[in-house]
């Protein structure tokens, strides 16, 4: 019997171990979703700063110094804005009006979003609405 | 021609219908006319498939522009080769691709089985068909490819860019020869529960599938992390993304399940156990597809998204339901046989690298899912990246690295503590001065040190594995040294096959430490005849010039790279601008040596007429590829081992 319970023991450590990885893995690195209408209109600094938010790139609002590389735009979901902040090149399909995703810590005092992660979403799909109904 | 494509299909959803009832019609009634009929519909499903493949290259080939997928995914300025590779570019050609290779899979069974009239075949069809049912019902019925327009555009919308690579045009379908192959060894389990079938022959045959399927995988993944690498322009080849995690699952507990089945296969344990981790890969592989479909969340693959993923999530919710009533319902045919003896021990350490493969398994999972999950659970909405990961995962995968130099030199049953020092204090040994030497280079940081101590652990445990069986063979064996290691490699291929699979994997690791920890970057915009400096390398700018390709215009920074002031190349950093998506895509310049990559991107060309210029040292990126490389070279060899049967199946008549 002495095996078993050390078998037992010895899963039970492995599977503490991972359990507290995740748990303090998500704690410390676990960003929040947020519409950009909710962190616009926070009245107060939020506890923790990791966001993560999704919206489009609002026209005419994108300032790009390629030479640091930084670059700076407003993200909006239709109603509100948001100011953000990105350290590093452009990604290529970065334009006006297209659907990014961005991670990043929130300064209230700022009102804008650093970003550690900036993804674009491809546009492919929302211009193939272009072709038209089918035959057949 | 489109009607006959969609016929085909209709077809070929009949078939598999047919080919199920067929099959079960004939195992219930012991019936072998309904097996045969349900086999020849098997077959008649791939021939369809392919029939359908044709039309469908046919029209891309030849830019039919009135077929929507193909104004979907071409443009007539598009070269042939990328046209062609266009049918797995969409959702509605990759699944047609798919279906192609499930039932070339369900067409090669067949054929090796050829000869055996063991209905427990034909139950293992039968699983095979059932999928095909889901996949051609798709095709048919929801996301046709044969969709023609009703006023064909006079071009089509191109390409993707990001796809316009080479190893995009082979990573689909070697990745899907990986994710689809599952279905052979998931029929083998269902088909054992289904049958009630005893003994480890099949567990052996299983075995050489999975080898088969895993390597696939493991390909496609490595080509994955290389087209990243390559066009993503970010300088890393992994980045935790939810579509790269997802074709990382299967492949982990596919792991954990070849070497689980050497217990089962050696002790006749863990079979229970063996079951849920087939079925697991394979629910795993379809999740993957879900993931990559679904669009459930944001990932680099966002131009896969589509409606078919309640689909997916219902055949995933149905096939695991039916597999796992079935081990319910068996629970009696899948008693372990017997018990584990010691805890240090060959069945031990497999037992923990279980463990650990699952816990790798679960955490990526929960990673990856995490969004939706914390929303299911709490309300609010959080995810985890890159960050979480590499908390998580670290490691346990150290831990898998360290257990990968313990594991096979632990004897069956129990490991005594002679065996314990004969085997351990020279590794140990050799790990210790590796940290040492390690240390003055600056290496910090307890994961680092780790890994590197576990590399030389491991290597220094393989090398005595090939040293001791050429010892034992010294009174057979007088040739030079590299013969006598070919004979022994030939004499038990799976062994020191899996072995060089091992000292892939440690390649690996060392390949992703240096790119990790060690990775420098500089940055800056440069006129011409300007340098800037990374690491030993100096990047002088020569000139930024404007070219044309097919179907795109290029922008290119000519860079000439000097290490340590003497020049070694001349590299070419460019933008190009395809004209029918109207945006840039990075094209990398790489100056690759085996020590390092020199990574250049030009971000742009500013109003003075300077160049910004983002540079990347990455140590040791060709280790991982090269450890790749063995890893496939080491599951080819063990794949071609023949047959091992346990002692007592052999002995019966």
């Amino acid at each position: 019997m002495g095996k078993s319970i050390r078998l037992t023991l010895l899963s039970l450590v492995v599977v503490a171990a991972v359990g507290y990885l995740i748990l303090t893995g998500v704690k410390q690195t676990g960003m929040q979703y947020m519409t950009v209408t909710e962190l616009a209109r926070l009245d107060h600094a939020p506890k923790s700063e990791g966001f993560r938010l999704d919206g489009t790139v609002a026209p005419g609002s994108v300032v790009y110094d390629q030479r640091l590389p930084k670059l700076q735009f407003k993200m909006t979901d239709g109603k509100e804005k948001i100011a953000v902040v990105y350290d590093g090149l452009m990604p290529d399909a970065f334009a006006d009006g297209r659907e990014v995703v961005v991670e990043g810590a929130y300064k209230h005092q700022d009102r804008a979003l650093y970003a550690s992660k900036l993804v674009t979403k491809c546009p492919s799909k929302y211009e193939a609405k272009g072709l038209g109904k089918d035959k057949s | 021609m489109s009607e006959l494509g969609r016929l085909a299909l209709a077809l070929a959803f009949g078939c598999a219908v047919f080919a199920v009832c067929s099959i079960g019609w004939g195992l219930r009634t012991g019936l072998s006319g309904p097996l045969r009929s349900g086999r020849r519909a098997v077959w008649a499903v791939c021939g369809l498939a392919l029939f359908a493949v044709i039309l469908l290259e046919r029209a891309l080939l030849s830019r039919d522009m009135t077929y929507r997928y193909v104004a979907e995914h071409t443009s007539k300025d598009l070269p042939l080769h990328y046209a062609f590779t266009s049918l797995w570019a969409g959702q509605e050609g990759s699944l047609l691709l798919w279906l192609l290779i499930l039932s070339a899979y369900g067409s090669v069974f067949l054929f090796a089985y050829r000869k055996r009239l063991d209905p427990f075949y034909d139950a293992v069809a039968m699983v095979v068909a059932s999928v095909m049912i889901f996949f051609t019902g798709l095709l048919t019925f929801v996301c046709s490819p044969f969709r023609i327009l009703a006023t064909p555009p006079p071009d089509g919308m191109g390409l993707n860019p990001l796809l316009q690579d080479p190893g995009m045009m082979i990573h689909p379908p070697i990745l899907y020869t990986g994710y689809v192959g599952f279905i052979i060894p998931f029929g083998f389990a269902i088909a054992v529960l289904l049958t009630n079938r005893s003994g480890t022959r099949w567990i052996e045959e299983v075995r050489r599938w999975t080898l088969f399927c895993w390597g696939f995988l493991g390909v496609g993944i490595l080509l994955g992390a290389r087209w990243a690498y390559i066009e993503l322009g970010w300088g890393g080849y992994w980045g935790w993304d939810p579509v790269e995690n997802a074709s990382l699952m299967p492949w982990l507990v596919g792991t954990a399940f070849l070497h689980s089945v050497m217990i089962e296969q050696r002790r006749g344990m863990l079979k229970t156990w063996n079951i849920v981790l087939i079925v697991l890969t394979f629910e795993l592989s379809i999740f993957g597809t879900f993931l990559t479909r679904s669009g459930v969340l944001t990932s680099v693959h966002s131009f896969a998204e589509s409606n078919i993923g309640p689909w997916f999530l219902g055949f995933i919710l149905l096939s695991a339901t039916v597999a796992t009533a079935l081990i319910l319902y068996r629970k009696a045919l899948l008693e372990s046989e017997n018990r584990m003896e010691a805890i240090v021990s060959r069945e031990g350490s497999f037992l923990f690298n279980n463990v650990l493969f699952v816990a790798l398994t679960f955490a990526t999972f929960l990673g990856t899912t995490f969004p939706v999950l914390s929303e299911a659970v709490t309300g609010t909405k959080i995810s985890v990246s890159a960050p979480f990961f590499n908390r998580v995962n670290v490691p346990i995968a150290l831990a898998l690295l360290l257990l990968t130099g313990a594991g096979p030199v632990l004897s069956w049953k129990r490991a005594t503590a002679s065996v314990l020092k004969r085997n351990f204090v020279l590794p140990a040994f050799l790990g210790t001065v590796a940290l040492l030497v390690a240390l003055p280079f600056g290496v910090t940081g307890v994961y680092p040190l780790v890994c590197i101590f576990g590399a030389a652990f491991v290597t220094a445990t393989i090398v005595m594995e090939f040293a001791r069986g050429i010892q034992a063979r010294k009174s057979v064996e007088t040739g030079a040294l590299p013969s006598q290691v070919t004979h022994l490699v030939q004499k038990n291929k799976r062994r020191y096959g899996g072995y060089i699979v091992h000292a892939g994997m440690v390649i690996l690791f060392v390949g992703v430490l240096g790119s990790s920890v060690f990775q420098k970057e500089a940055h800056g915009p440069l006129r011409n005849g300007e340098a800037l400096a990374i690491g030993p390398y100096t990047l002088t700018l020569r000139g930024v010039t404007e070219g044309q390709r097919q179907n795109a215009s290029l922008t290119t920074a000519i860079l000439d790279v000097a290490r340590g002031g003497r020049f070694v190349g001349t590299e070419h950093a460019s933008k190009a601008f395809y004209s029918k998506s109207q945006q840039p895509m990075t094209e990398v310049a790489l100056h690759v040596t085996p020590a390092e990559d020199l990574y250049m991107i030009l971000g742009g060309v500013n109003e003075d007429g300077s160049a910004s210029i983002q540079a990347y040292i990455n140590p040791l990126v060709s280790f991982v590829w090269v450890g790749g490389l063995v890893m496939v070279f080491g599951t080819i060899l063990a794949a071609s081992d023949k047959m091992r049967l346990r002692r007592e199946e052999k002995a019966a008549p």
